[in-house]
């Protein structure tokens, strides 16, 4: 009893440690990647490589007077940002950073909520991403905040539904809801070079997921949520210092989390990168390191293809992303199931 | 033990809380609150699957527009809405009636029969199982009933488009 409590304690401040300890690193990231693409040269003056830049961001945030406007609604103003953030933290709970292991005779799971249901647990709980944006819009009490919200909020549901469609074509080809026996079956190379990645089974679901996943973290071409030039700055318009820090913490969260779904789903988790596997044989600890290695890599050439189309692709209009979204992936994203789901009858 | 009392006691609070709270946004959130308390009474007792379409579809969709909904329209237009009148009394005191009827089925019959169907590992399976076979019928006949909904909201919709005589004009092209 109690040491699977300990495990579970320890296994807690691993999975919130990783993405908060790499959210500095990602901001940093991000600016200098944004620097870069546009011939700039980035915060470069704080520490080596302007590494340091983050930290005094934090301190900034940490140390700047509260604004507390008078005229929102009191509660719903404070919850409405750690509404945000924990139900961000929320899917990382069940997404495993390397197969089952033996450790001190003891079998470990290294997710933090082992269950069969992996995959429907992470999009349950971040089908609740929307409320704190919401109650933050509704909160402020203010009309470009609430635009802002209702925006967002209408954005994130719809785009739910074509990414819903391609997670349950994925679910019905590997035939199973467990996260582990998905990466299982993405684990080896076709005709001895080409890894058995979801994405090379499926490019139509991973397409749609990764549309999907943009639209869902607020992120460019679809940060209608912010909306700078016509709404200001969207639904955290009313909140400064330590509460917006939260807002952008939950986004980036949300990024980390979904980036792991999508890498589970469609590039094998935390299967090991081609060219690893002769190191892999050498023991079983090196084994778990190179698989918890790999899925860091995956998540972080995700996070930067992120950084890559925020500086590219310019930002939708509303009619297009709702155009875009119901008459073009929705549809897409229903025949796709139907053929996936044909083709696993006749061959069963 | 506790934490289902705590969770029942939470459930019923914000259930509360949805149909007394004066404000409507407020019981809007009761309202998910009392469905995600729900949610966690199914992970209590063992069925995750069924805990996690409760949170993806009520309280992730459902929940959602209820709150769009109520966050749009200007409810102060509606004065009378929390006013008591005769037929509220009435249907207050049947709803009291069958809840009443429910605790005493409760209380007379053996409690352990009410326990759900036993899920362990796949619980998928046994969930639809159960659901395909034994309840067949009553599951069928919730489906028509959400068809009656459907079908009722397109009538009241395309009624309320023939009333409407503000578009005419833009219609034909002229200022009304």
């Amino acid at each position: 009893m109690l040491e699977s409590a300990i495990e579970i304690l320890l296994k807690t401040i691993v999975i919130l440690a990783l993405p908060l300890g790499a959210l500095p690193l990602i901001i940093h990231v991000e600016r200098r990647g944004a620097a870069f693409m546009q011939k700039r040269l980035g915060p470069n003056r704080v520490g080596p490589f302007g590494l340091l830049q983050p930290l005094a961001d934090v301190a900034k945030f940490m140390f700047k007077e509260e604004v507390h406007p008078t005229h929102v609604k009191p509660f719903f103003y404070v919850a409405a940002p750690l509404v945000a953030l924990v139900v961000a933290i929320l899917p990382l709970a069940c997404i495993p950073i390397a197969a089952p292991f033996e450790l001190f005779g003891r079998t470990i799971f290294p997710e933090v909520f082992r269950t069969d249901m992996g995959i429907f647990y992470a999009f349950a709980v971040s089908a609740l991403g929307s409320y704190g944006i919401l109650l933050a819009g509704w909160a402020s009490n203010n009309k470009y905040s609430m635009l802002g919200a209702l925006r967002a909020c209408a954005q994130m549901v719809s785009y739910e539904l074509s990414l819903s469609t391609s997670v349950v074509a994925m679910i019905f080809l590997y035939g199973t809801n467990d996260i582990h026996q998905m990466i299982g079956a993405q684990t080896g190379y076709w005709f001895g070079f080409l890894p058995k990645w979801g994405v090379f089974i499926q490019p139509v679901a991973a397409m749609l997921f990764l549309v999907g996943i943009f639209a869902e973290s607020n992120r460019l071409p679809f940060d209608l949520a912010e909306g700078e030039s016509e709404i200001v700055a969207g639904y955290h318009l009313e909140y400064s210092s330590m509460k917006f820090a939260l807002f952008f913490m939950a986004e980036y969260i949300h990024m980390i989390a979904l980036s792991a779904l999508f890498i589970i789903l469609f590039f094998g988790g935390y299967a090991l990168l081609p060219g690893m596997s002769f190191l892999a044989e050498k023991s079983p600890i090196l084994l778990v390191a190179l698989q918890a290695l790999s899925l860091i890599t995956k998540i972080a050439l995700m996070i930067w293809f992120f950084v890559w189309v925020r500086w590219t692709l310019p930002r939708f209009r509303y009619d297009q992303l709702m155009t875009l979204g119901w008459e073009r992936l929705l549809p897409l994203g229903i025949a796709n199931l139907i053929i996936t789901v044909l083709f696993v009858y006749y061959r069963n | 033990m506790g934490v289902d009392i705590l969770l029942t006691i939470l459930t019923v609070v914000f259930a509360l809380m949805v149909v007394f709270s004066k404000k409507t946004v407020v019981s809007a959130f009761a309202l998910l609150m009392t469905l995600l308390c729900l949610a966690m009474i199914y992970f209590q007792l063992g069925t995750v699957f069924l805990s996690a379409v409760q949170v993806l579809v009520n309280a992730g969709a459902i929940a959602i527009l209820f709150v769009f909904v109520m966050m749009l329209i200007d409810l102060e237009q509606f004065p009378n809405n929390r006013e008591r009148n005769k037929i509220k009394l009435v249907i207050s005191i049947f709803t009291i009636l069958i809840i009443m009827g429910v605790l005493a089925l409760i209380i007379n019959n053996n409690i352990d029969t009410l326990t759900v169907i036993n899920l362990s590992d796949n619980s998928m399976k046994a969930l639809f199982e159960k659901l395909y076979n034994t309840y067949y019928l009553p599951f069928e006949m919730a489906t028509v009933l959400l068809l009656a909904a459907i079908v009722a909201c397109v009538v009241i919709t395309n009624h309320r488009k023939d009333d409407d005589s503000d578009n005419e004009g833009a219609d034909k092209g002229v200022h009304p």
